[in-house]
């Protein structure tokens, strides 16, 4: 017989051994493995396979400690508490400087009972000061990346990033309002409303830095109506207002007239004005059609295409308005 | 007739069926029932983990024969050999079918075949060309030339086109060079049986001692005229060349040919390969309308000898061409189709399972057997990629909150990851070897192709997926709806086209 021929036959005889310890070796490490992932494990006192379950854990910051009944596992978070009998066990979390977390956990046989939405909290939140010097209230705009401060006391207001850096002066409140009970920045940035249960009034920011638009405020008296609620229009020109007789709208203008949309039987103390669909939702009571009074969540659509508003305004011109607008 | 043909169409359907019907039957499972579907996929990574192992100490030990016999002189074997064993009678034929290829290709395989440490006087060499290619008189003649004198005899056959009965095949312009060669073998009254015929690829350059390994093979084998011979391919023709999947792809199908050598029940011939010419003549060639006329040839034999038929692997290298092109995406073009003509021979279990049913000689056992070996091998070739690395992650995501809760869901993907670990090992035992079959750098090639030779390597399962299992689908999904391929030859070539 050629050497190659021996050759061939000797490692075809390795080759079907290899073979068979493969197949040996799959059909003993199959069920094991199936067993392991369905949660099983070998109980060596009872010398058969229990089900069990396991815990995963998982934290914002990683890296916590773990204690399972009191007793600290070598593993940090996230990580998986496996084999466990079915029964409840108190986890507690810990990471310096941080709360711990303590909780009772429920583990079922072959289920993962998973802790992973836990959050630490620093022992000390770092806090940072924002503003530069005193402020009645603030809007942050996250979008444009600005604070804004109103600061009541000096009559100005004024703005920084998010960061509390790079502050400018933007516009001085008009000397003769009185007392400010809401503002609010326009979507174009380029003005704000403030206004008290009487008055409102629109103050032109300076995005130049350069802020000598104080005098050109525009204040809108309301004389007979308390108001309560003020928003802009997406448009940045139409103001939509809350008073405790009407929705109405008024346009940022030196001599503008109101128009009143909806009479409310009620005063809606509760309104959302969603800008970027321009719908106003509040509360109203209204008579139902057995005579009774109902109170409803209304929505008031303030169409985008703004000829309807207009045409609103001029038919109101002839109408009483309770707004008088003047510099 | 029209049974034979439903019963054809039926063999034809069976393989697709089958992958499209496991892949489809997962999908629906890991939707439907996650935790069956979850068992089914960690049973099949545990098995894949298994096979790899396997596969890769089969790999290792073919890799270790090919580099105990490298270098050795088979030459002097044969000289060694017994008068009786019929040394000085044995004649070597080599055909080069020729599609396109041009002088580029066709001179380097010649050098190598003239190179030879073997009696050219008893070289039979044709360059077998098809008559419709504008090129083939002009190369034929160049080569003539050339090489005419240098080889005991010398042939350029050119094979006509749309001859009745045959496709545009390889097999069929080598029959009909083989064909030719028999009239010039009888003409010089030599007998069939002391011919061995080889059927090279035009790209193939052989090693130096090839024929005297296959004559030693040939002539000490028991049942010589009933084998055939096969060594293994390398791509190195270009490799410094080819862009780096187009090279992984190579190294790992070279691999892949590797571990079949040491799976004698499974072997059967690729590409280049030789065979007795009187097993040739008596099974009627190649096919001629049938893509893959490698392995057809060895099932027309293995039916002819009723099952006793077998490839003898030569652990000696036989080098062609990685299939590239200009560009990557071009590339990736002409790889995809190689791949896809390759998987093609899933065409073989159709041929084969008829075959079988016809003849009644062949023991029952031995031919489930090799219709499951072959059924079996062209199935996982078109699903093991997609279950992995498709269908492994379906069930967490299909599965819902019941079954995220529970201990299987949160086991799978660790287990899965245990995979990728351990093909991870394995991955590095065939990088180590993939070095050690490389030619040498050519000058003017940077030492950091070394590097990207290595970083190759992490892009495999990208590449089992769109060159492994996708053209494996589409030759099965044609093959299943009866839209047969044609024959389209790998645009090669030494140089970046």
């Amino acid at each position: 017989m050629p050497n190659w021929l021996k050759s061939d036959r000797a490692f075809q005889k390795v080759r079907s051994l290899l073979f068979y310890l493969s197949l040996f070796l799959f059909f003993c490490g199959l069920p094991l493995i199936l067993l392991f992932a369905l949660g099983y494990k070998f109980n060596r006192s009872s010398l058969g396979f229990v089900k069990t379950g396991l815990i995963y854990i998982k934290t914002q910051p990683e890296g916590a400690n773990v204690y399972l009944n009191g007793q600290p596992l070598c593993e940090k978070t996230p990580m998986s508490i496996q084999e466990l009998i079915p029964g409840v066990y108190r986890i507690t979390l810990t990471l310096t400087k941080y709360y711990p977390w303590r909780s009772e956990v429920d583990v079922e046989a072959g289920k993962v009972s998973r802790i992973d939405k836990v959050i630490l909290f620093p022992l000390r939140p770092d806090l940072e000061r924002l503003n530069r010097s005193g402020f009645s209230s603030f809007r942050a705009d996250t979008e444009e990346g600005k604070i804004y401060y109103l600061d009541e006391e000096n009559r100005i207001v004024y703005r920084s990033d998010l960061e509390g850096k790079n502050f400018e002066d933007i516009a001085s409140l008009p000397d003769k309002f009185g007392r400010i009970d809401g503002w609010g920045i326009s979507p174009d940035k380029d003005k704000m409303f403030i206004f008290n249960s009487r008055q409102i009034g629109v103050v032109f920011l300076d995005n130049q830095d350069d802020y000598m638009y104080s005098d050109s405020s525009i204040s809108l008296d309301c004389r007979r109506e308390e108001i309560i609620r003020v928003f802009w229009h997406s448009d940045s020109y139409h103001l939509i207002v809350l008073t405790d007789k009407h929705v109405a709208v008024i346009e940022a203008r030196a001599l503008a007239r109101a128009v009143n949309l909806v009479q409310l039987n009620k005063e809606a103390r509760e309104a959302f004005y969603d800008d970027k669909r321009q719908v106003l939702y509040f509360s109203d009571t209204q008579r139902g059609s057995d005579g009774s009074l109902y109170n409803n969540l209304y929505k008031l659509e303030l169409s985008p295409e703004l000829y309807l508003l207009e045409r609103l305004m001029k038919k109101a011109n002839e109408e009483s308005h309770n707004f008088k607008a003047s510099f | 007739m029209k049974k034979a043909i439903i019963l054809k169409r039926a063999f034809e359907i069976i393989p697709g069926a089958l992958s499209w019907g496991i892949i489809i039957s997962l999908i629906a499972l890991s939707v439907a029932y996650p935790v069956a579907s979850a068992i089914l996929i960690i049973s099949f990574d545990f098995y894949w983990i298994i096979r790899t192992i396997y596969l890769t100490t089969l790999l290792i030990m073919a890799h270790h024969r090919i580099s105990r016999q490298r270098g050795k002189d088979w030459l002097g074997l044969c000289l060694s050999l017994p008068a009786g064993k019929g040394w000085q009678d044995l004649y070597q034929l080599v055909i080069f079918p020729v599609y396109n290829e041009g002088l580029e290709v066709l001179r380097p395989s010649l050098e190598a075949l003239s190179a030879s440490h073997y009696p050219k006087e008893k070289f039979i060499v044709v360059m077998a060309f098809e008559e419709r290619s504008p090129r083939a008189y002009d190369n034929a003649l160049a080569l003539e030339k050339e090489f005419s004198a240098k080889f005991g005899s010398y042939l350029s056959t050119y094979h006509p086109d749309n001859l009745p009965g045959e496709g545009r095949t390889k097999g069929a312009n080598a029959s009909w060079a083989a064909g030719a060669a028999k009239k010039l073998i009888d003409a010089r009254r030599i007998g069939c049986e002391h011919v061995v015929v080889s059927c090279f690829d035009a790209d193939t350059c052989v090693d130096p001692e090839y024929f005297g390994c296959l004559s030693y093979h040939f002539l000490t084998s028991e049942k010589p005229h009933q084998a055939s011979y096969q060594p293994m391919p390398v791509y190195n023709n270009n490799i410094w060349q080819a862009p780096s999947f187009a090279r992984l792809v190579e190294i790992s199908s070279s691999f892949c040919q590797m571990i079949d050598s040491m799976r004698l029940e499974k072997f059967v011939t690729f590409s280049s390969h030789s065979m007795s010419f009187k097993t040739l003549v008596e099974v009627g060639y190649w096919p001629t309308n049938m893509i893959s006329d490698d392995s057809v040839i060895y099932w027309k034999s293995f039916l002819h000898y009723n099952g006793d038929y077998r490839v003898v692997p030569l652990y000696i290298t036989v080098s062609m061409d990685v299939a590239y092109s200009s560009n990557i995406w071009k590339t990736i073009v002409v790889q995809y189709k190689q791949k896809r003509r390759w998987a093609w021979g899933v065409e073989n279990f159709p041929f084969v399972a008829e075959g079988f049913m016809e003849n009644r000689e062949i023991p029952l056992l031995k031919k489930l057997r090799r219709s499951f070996n072959l059924l079996e091998s062209h199935v996982s070739w078109a699903v093991w990629a997609v279950i992995l690395m498709v269908i492994g992650p379906l069930p967490i995501f299909f599965g819902g909150r019941l079954f995220s809760q529970m201990a299987i869901a949160y086991n799978l993907p660790k287990i899965t990851g245990l995979l990728f670990q351990f093909t991870l090992f394995t991955s590095l035992t065939w990088i180590f070897l993939s070095w050690t079959i490389l030619p040498p750098r050519p000058k003017g090639v940077s030492w950091l192709k070394n590097v990207l030779l290595l970083l190759e390597w992490f892009f495999v399962p990208a590449i089992v997926l769109l060159l492994g299992s996708s053209p494996a689908i589409d030759a099965q999904s044609r093959l299943m709806f009866a839209r047969y391929m044609e024959f389209n030859p790998t645009l090669k070539g030494n140089k970046v086209l």
